[in-house]
């Protein structure tokens, strides 16, 4: 069996990976999509958790992956809004480029 | 083990979020076979007074007993709700914004279509601020603080053809995102620590998971902190709150960010019971982060929508205060016991006053906005000739934001920053928790810097013309009521605190035993 440590290490690189994504990808898009990796790295976390827990608290536990799937679903949600709010930015701004799109600042 | 629930019982207590549901699923009918368009607003607010009703009832002992499907008889280890006085304060605080902007909608948006799909989201919107004050479990909170979320991005990009509106909701949208999905790798690691996602039970864990708490706690920090918008967290939101429709702003500021607030006290306060030695600092010095920035640069702002978004930073960052001074909490000691209950009473009493303070400064914008005119401070000037109305109603909320006496915002912030001193002085306190205090009363006066600007632009510039500006009715109406709550809690604040007090108690309830 996979240690358990591999996994949580899996999880917060893929989620370092989205954060990275977020912060530095111009399209908008991409953006999107990295938004998605760093859900799915707390997913990945979750079911590990859930998956060991007999391991290491001594009574296997399913919440984690109920977790999971509920914030499954919610991904699901954000990518279909996400993907009008980017269609609509593209119709106004000719771009979905997010660092040329600053109107609003100080 | 307790016996479960049956699905009546679940249906009584979920009566609201059910209600509110009905509601906002026949809005997009009403639009589309009724053709109606005030019509639906009024329906809106016909919702959120049911509502908001039946959890006022729940509140006051002598009516409890018309509502008692509210009441919800199961332990906190075994539910994922978590129906007491707290979720009704929050609830009936989420409502009435809610009703206000239904109130000044119709006048706002009636140039654009979609109405029924506005009306809906907004409600949605008030339904997941709800379930995150109901929640008693870390996936009711993490789905409710979506639900809102998410309905909320579209709303900010509701006015499709304005490159700011699309703008701003995409700057939400994205930093909405990235918080949610941190602080759900934070909740992730409080799962694994303790082995179960009720809040009561991992209330109950014990200190001995140091490092991978810790970590939760930091992004549990800071995906909560974006949510809030505090410092350093904070640069989103005065550009989503300019560029959002004036009635979603209002929105934003008075019940979104007061959800941010509420998740925090339940995962702060009731989950990371056996940590708080571990956050209460770091909340501290964001705390007087939030409120220092906010101010400093709400005074450079010549955008009075800008200001506002600024210094509703910055009154977060006075709630903030809250937290780290419940960190005293002791059972063994009712003084302590009595202090902590105090903060998060003065914490949930700003909650209420901010709502309506804050909300009223938005509609007067709004107001404006309606007649054609901007929202720079030069766009103010001389306003007390042309709408004495609208002049006096933007005093009073000012001042109230500034904390000056007979009004609300005094109030609130006097039992924020005396359980600060409280705090300090009683043994076994933490005594740096004065700073908090001082901070705060530094804060304020910086603050009356700002917010005179505008009643100086209001009541001593010359207008640039003579003409007066008419209010529509409802918009009118709404800055009544927000108006009336204002001076009212100023007034007779005793009702007020002994609700947030029940609050605070019902917080502490949750804690487990022993």
């Amino acid at each position: 069996m996979i240690p358990m440590i591999d996994w949580l290490i899996f999880s917060s690189l893929l989620m370092a990976v989205g954060a990275y994504g977020v912060l530095t990808a111009r399209n908008g898009i991409l953006v999107l999509m990295s938004i998605e990796v760093m859900l799915n790295a707390a997913n990945v976390s979750l079911v590990t958790f859930s998956a060991y827990s007999t391991e290491l608290h001594g009574y296997p536990d399913a919440m984690g992956q109920i977790f999971a799937l509920a914030s499954m679903t919610v991904a699901a949600a954000e990518v279909a809004i996400g993907l009008a709010i980017f269609l609509v930015l593209y119709k106004r701004h000719d771009s979905i480029d997010v660092t040329k799109i600053n109107i609003l600042r100080w | 083990m307790a016996e479960t629930a049956t699905a009546a019982e679940y249906f009584g207590v979920l009566m609201p979020q059910i209600l509110l549901l009905i509601f906002a699923l026949l809005c997009p009918a009403l639009d589309l076979w009724l053709k109606m368009r005030r019509g639906i607003a009024y329906w809106v607010i016909i919702g959120l007074t049911i509502v908001g009703v039946m959890e006022i009832l729940a509140l006051i002992p002598e009516t409890q007993n018309l509502v008692p499907f509210l009441f919800w008889e199961q332990p906190p280890e075994t539910s994922i709700f978590a129906v007491n006085a707290f979720s009704m304060v929050f609830t009936v605080v989420f409502v009435f914004v809610g009703a206000l902007v239904a109130f000044v909608s119709p006048d706002y948006i009636k140039r654009e279509r979609n109405h029924g799909e506005y009306y809906a989201l907004l409600l949605i919107a008030v339904t997941g601020m709800s379930f995150v004050a109901t929640a008693g479990d870390l996936i009711v909170i993490f789905l409710g603080l979506e639900i809102a979320g998410i309905s909320s991005y579209a709303l900010t990009g509701f006015q499709k053809s304005v490159k700011r509106s699309t703008e701003a909701a995409m700057k939400y949208f994205i930093v909405g995102g990235f918080s949610s999905a941190i602080s759900l790798f934070g909740m992730s690691l409080l799962y694994g620590a303790g082995g179960t996602t009720n809040l009561t039970e991992l209330g109950a864990m014990g200190a001995e998971y140091g490092p991978i708490v810790l970590l939760g706690i930091a992004m549990l920090i800071i995906g909560l902190g974006f949510k809030i918008a505090a410092v350093p967290f904070h640069m989103w939101a005065p550009d989503v709150y300019e560029g959002a429709p004036t009635s979603i702003t209002a929105l934003l500021a008075a019940a979104s960010k007061k959800m941010g607030i509420a998740a925090l006290f339940k995962i702060f306060i009731v989950a990371l019971l056996a940590y708080k030695a571990q956050w209460d600092l770091a909340i501290g010095i964001i705390a007087i982060l939030t409120m220092t920035v906010g101010n400093l640069v709400a005074i450079q702002q010549n955008s009075v929508k800008r200001m506002l978004a600024y210094s509703s930073i910055a009154q977060a960052g006075y709630i903030l205060i809250a937290l780290p001074v419940w960190a005293v909490y002791d059972p063994s000691s009712p003084e302590l016991v009595r202090i902590s209950e105090y903060a998060v009473a003065g914490g949930i009493l700003h909650v209420i006053t901010h709502a309506a303070m804050k909300s009223g400064a938005f509609f007067v914008i709004l107001a404006l906005t309606v007649r054609g005119f901007g929202e720079n401070l030069k766009d103010f000037d001389g306003l007390s000739k042309r709408a004495p109305f609208l002049a006096l109603a933007m005093a009073i909320f000012v001042l109230s934001l500034a904390g000056i006496p007979p009004l609300a915002g005094f109030y609130s912030k006097f039992v924020l920053f005396s359980a600060a001193i409280f705090g300090s002085s009683e043994p076994g306190g933490a005594s740096w928790l004065v700073w908090l205090a001082i901070a705060g009363i530094l804060n304020s006066a910086l603050s009356l810097f700002y917010y005179a600007r505008i009643i100086k632009s209001m009541y001593i510039h010359n207008p640039q013309s003579q003409d007066r500006i008419k209010v529509p009715p409802l918009i009118q109406a709404a800055i009544v009521i927000a108006m009336i709550v204002t001076v009212f809690i100023g007034l007779y604040p005793e009702p007020f605190l002994e609700g947030a007090l029940e609050a605070a108690r019902a917080l502490n309830g949750l804690l487990p035993i022993g």
